[in-house]
């Protein structure tokens, strides 16, 4: 007696097929479980035997062979649950065979007979090519966001059973996608007093797609302005919203209540981060990390100086090509991760550097804070921002300063110029397309030279600075060519972090 | 060599030997006498422990290779200008030739914090001088010590001396490894520690006292009220040696203390012919008429727009955020100014900072 059941497991961000084999035969009464499980699937005989038994369904007191095919893939997660048992009820005789055609199952099963969610059902549905597909109640609004199947679903064993045997109708799926309770609004960049030059920063970022570095003392609101970068940027396109959620759900996130994630990710990990949160992996199961959470949408490094430099190298590969490749010793997997980082750091541990009263640490110590971010990295920021202090009457009595709603429909015009020009912004600009898309203007090119013959700007920097001017010059509304207005201003954009990096 | 100079050599590279604990071994006999008494333990057994792992003769060795004199009080070979003093080291190490200690002396010294104003007038006032035949003497440290030995050699007239809290042949800091070899060609190298003497924060005031003592006058360009220039300053006190002050902004902390000093009645430093009238070389001249103290104005006058854009920019660091806010121009705007005032030369940038210069 055999029976099998289309499923999938998740390998890093990706579901892959599996197909649930399960053979009851005489013999000694048993159960084993082949086909590389990992310890949760492993553990599944004993979850789906005392469901089973709750349920008031009989146990086979026989020989019972599980097995995962494609047997050489290591298949991990709680997921199979449901299809094992399902299998195991058709092959034992309990349920008709015919009840199961074309029906692919995911899903965990408690020990009272209740199903439970899993983790990544998104990439998990998506991988599977039956045309009905049986989720947890808990799991329908995510599963339907991949939109190709039949979602069905059941709260308990006993509901589903019943339904495959025709004994009682399938139950009700369960609240259709609730009209979803509005986000909260994200926050507003008119809470920001003064900060002219950071506020127009921001713009910039957001339109471009630039990497922004704000170094300032203390208080003086680079975070404030870093959490209001999301609120400038367009929603996301069906494509990257579906990518993103993917990456979402795979890492376990609860969609449920959202829905698919509509508006760009803003991931803010604490600066004890290890290596592995950051860019993804963990032995048992890869799960992504924060790079790959925040794919599409913003990665806030707030306190840039305090992460380990080991973790903050770890990130340049990923800025480079828009996604990690986590290698195991028994897997490697590839999650996307292209992210726009922004991230905030006082120029030394007092915070005063340059700025009027000095600074007051000691040469060493300033050295050292500086270094723990690699030049290397450093070079990666398009955008480096010195924020001051607000002026005092600004911040009491100044007026009000344009809001997210004012700016935003700028970033998108910007946006929607850098897509007529084939790249998603500015930033994706091939240094070979360049004299094509953003020429310079006699009096830029003037500017520049000055500044290559002085060594104060190299030829790499040159290429950065050219699309932040692009960026610039699109805001204003400038035409094909780049003005001497827009290189000077993508220049003060790139702070010179020469004296930082002496020695 | 003679062996007593290698043994007085030898005595001081010894653990935590001050020159005041040298003074007081040294009297207790003939040096190659004190050696041995402190190689059998007549003086602790720390210092037994340490003068055992070396021999008087491995030390004349190492000062020969390094090319180091070793000079001691008493001798002649000794600079005449610190013998009388009664601080006076009792040996003093040696590279390149002291005849510039003949010339009147000043000491600029300050902090290694300092702002560009500060780097700039020590530079310029080390020019000045050497230009106008004055030895100028500093510590060689980072910031204002540094930027006086690069005016100096500049000036040329005059060569530098750097009085150095390390052995002469550890250079500290390492990033002014080449200006410490140019002084070295130019002038002359001083320290009070033999060759091989790390850079231990305790050998720094002592060196300071050496400074005062050679110095003629000192000029404080740049420095905190607790800065280690104060050590120097209180030394020049005691030996009644002139000190000048360079007047700095009143909000800057690296110019607290040099404005500390000016408000103790300290001589105000605001120009090269101060110090020169000090030295008793000049006579302090009646200010002269307005207008003529101006440099020759070679920079493009700006036009309206980028004048009121350069009055928002101060003498101190001013942040682009400032200038927007000051001029209430967008930051691009603002930018371009400021870009067309750096090429003319009326502002400059660091690391994000604008200055007036």
């Amino acid at each position: 007696m055999i029976a099998t059941i289309p499923s999938a497991s998740l390998l890093g961000v990706d579901g892959r097929p599996v197909t649930v084999e399960v053979h009851v035969s005489n013999g000694l009464p048993g159960f084993t479980v082949v086909g590389l499980p990992d310890a949760a699937c492993r553990e599944s005989r004993d979850r789906v035997r005392a469901a089973l038994l709750s349920t008031g369904l009989t146990w086979p007191l026989r020989r019972v062979t599980v097995n995962l095919a494609p047997s050489g893939m290591r298949k991990g997660g709680p997921g199979l649950d449901l299809p094992i048992a399902i299998a195991l009820l058709v092959a034992a005789g309990q349920l008709p065979a015919l009840a199961v055609e074309a029906l692919a199952f995911i899903g965990e099963l408690g020990l009272d007979g209740s199903l439970r969610r899993v983790p990544g059902i998104v990439p998990l549905v998506d991988a599977l090519h039956a045309p009905t597909v049986v989720v947890p109640a808990a799991c329908v609004n995510e599963a339907r966001l991949v939109g190709r199947h039949d979602v069905r679903s059941a709260q308990t064993l006993r509901e589903l059973v019943d339904a495959l045997s025709g004994t009682a109708p399938w139950p009700d799926a369960p609240d259709p996608p609730s009209p979803r309770e509005p986000d909260p609004p994200p926050p507003d960049l008119a809470d920001v007093r003064g900060q002219r030059v950071g506020r127009w920063a921001l713009e910039v970022a957001a339109a471009g797609g630039h990497h922004l570095l704000f170094t300032g003392p203390p208080g003086a609101g680079k975070t404030l302005l870093a959490k209001r970068l999301p609120g400038l940027l367009p929603p996301l396109s069906q494509e990257e919203a579906l990518e993103t959620t993917r990456v979402h759900s795979a890492a376990g996130l609860d969609l449920s209540a959202r829905g698919l994630v509509t508006r760009p990710p803003f991931r803010a990990p604490h600066h004890g981060a290890s290596s592995v949160a950051l860019v993804g992996g963990g032995s048992a199961w890869l799960r992504p990390g924060e790079i790959s959470l925040s794919h599409n949408g913003v990665l806030f490094l707030d306190e840039l100086g305090e992460f380990s430099p080991a973790v903050l190298d770890a990130l340049r590969q990923p800025l480079e090509e828009g996604v990690v490749r986590v290698s195991r010793i028994k897997q490697s997997v590839t999650f996307p991760a292209r992210f726009l980082l922004v991230a905030a750091m006082n120029p030394c541990p007092c915070g005063g550097d340059g700025g009027p009263s000095g600074c007051r640490c000691r040469e060493q110590a300033r050295l050292r804070y500086i270094r723990r971010v690699s030049g290397p990295l450093l070079d990666r920021f398009d955008m480096r921002v010195p924020v001051a202090r607000a002026d005092v009457d600004e911040l009491l009595n100044g007026e009000p300063v344009e809001s997210t709603a004012a700016v935003a429909p700028r970033v998108w015009a910007a946006r929607a110029l850098a897509a007529d020009r084939g790249v998603r912004a500015n930033a994706e600009l091939p240094a070979s397309r360049l004299d094509e898309v953003a020429p310079l203007t006699g009096g830029a090119w003037k500017v520049v030279e000055w500044h290559l013959k002085r060594g104060t700007l190299s030829a790499r920097g040159l290429h950065r600075v050219r699309r932040v001017a692009r960026t610039v010059a699109d805001l204003a509304g400038a035409g094909l060519h780049v003005e001497e207005e827009h290189v000077c201003a993508a220049l003060d954009l790139r702070v010179d972090l020469a004296r930082l990096e002496a020695a | 060599m003679s062996e007593d100079a290698a043994a007085v050599a030898a005595l001081a590279g010894l653990p935590y030997m001050a020159w005041d604990r040298l003074d007081r071994l040294l009297q207790t006999g003939p040096p190659l006498q004190v050696w041995e008494a402190v190689c059998r333990g007549a003086h602790g057994t720390a210092l037994a422990h340490a003068a055992r792992r070396t021999s008087v003769a491995d030390v004349a060795a190492a000062h020969a290779a390094a090319g180091v004199a070793i000079r001691l009080r008493g001798s002649p070979e000794y600079p005449a200008q610190l013998a009388p003093d009664h601080e006076a080291p009792a040996v003093l190490f040696t590279v390149g030739s002291l005849d510039a200690l003949e010339r009147p002396r000043v000491a600029i010294v300050g902090t290694r914090r300092c702002t560009n104003y500060g780097r700039d007038v020590a530079r310029e006032l080390g020019r000045f001088l050497a230009e106008a035949g004055v030895c100028v003497l500093s510590g060689l440290a980072l910031g204002i010590d540094g930027a006086a030995h690069e005016g100096a050699l500049a000036g040329g007239a005059a060569p530098p001396v750097a009085v150095v809290g390390s052995g002469l042949d550890v250079v500290y800091p390492r990033r002014h490894a080449r200006l410490w070899d140019r002084v070295a060609q130019a002038g002359a190298l001083l320290s009070e520690a033999p060759v091989g003497a790390r850079p231990e924060p305790w050998r720094f005031p002592a060196r300071n006292r050496v400074l005062a003592a050679l110095a003629d006058v000192v000029v404080v360009v740049e420095s905190h009220p607790t800065g280690g220039s104060m050590h120097t300053v209180r030394a020049a006190e005691e030996r009644g040696v002139a000190v000048l002050a360079v007047p700095g902004p009143i909000r800057s902390r690296a110019s607290a203390g040099t404005n500390l000093l000016l408000s103790q009645g300290c001589h105000p430093v605001c120009d090269g012919d101060d110090v020169l009238a000090a030295l008793s070389l000049r006579h302090a001249t009646a200010l002269p008429p307005p207008g003529t103290l101006r440099l020759v104005e070679a920079r493009t006058p700006p036009s309206d727009d980028h004048a009121a854009v350069l009055d928002a920019v101060e003498w101190t660091p001013t942040s682009l955020e400032t200038v927007a806010t000051r001029t209430g121009a967008p930051p691009p705007r603002a930018s371009a100014a400021l870009a067309w005032l750096e090429r003319e030369g009326w502002v400059r940038r660091e690391a994000g900072w604008w200055e007036r210069c």
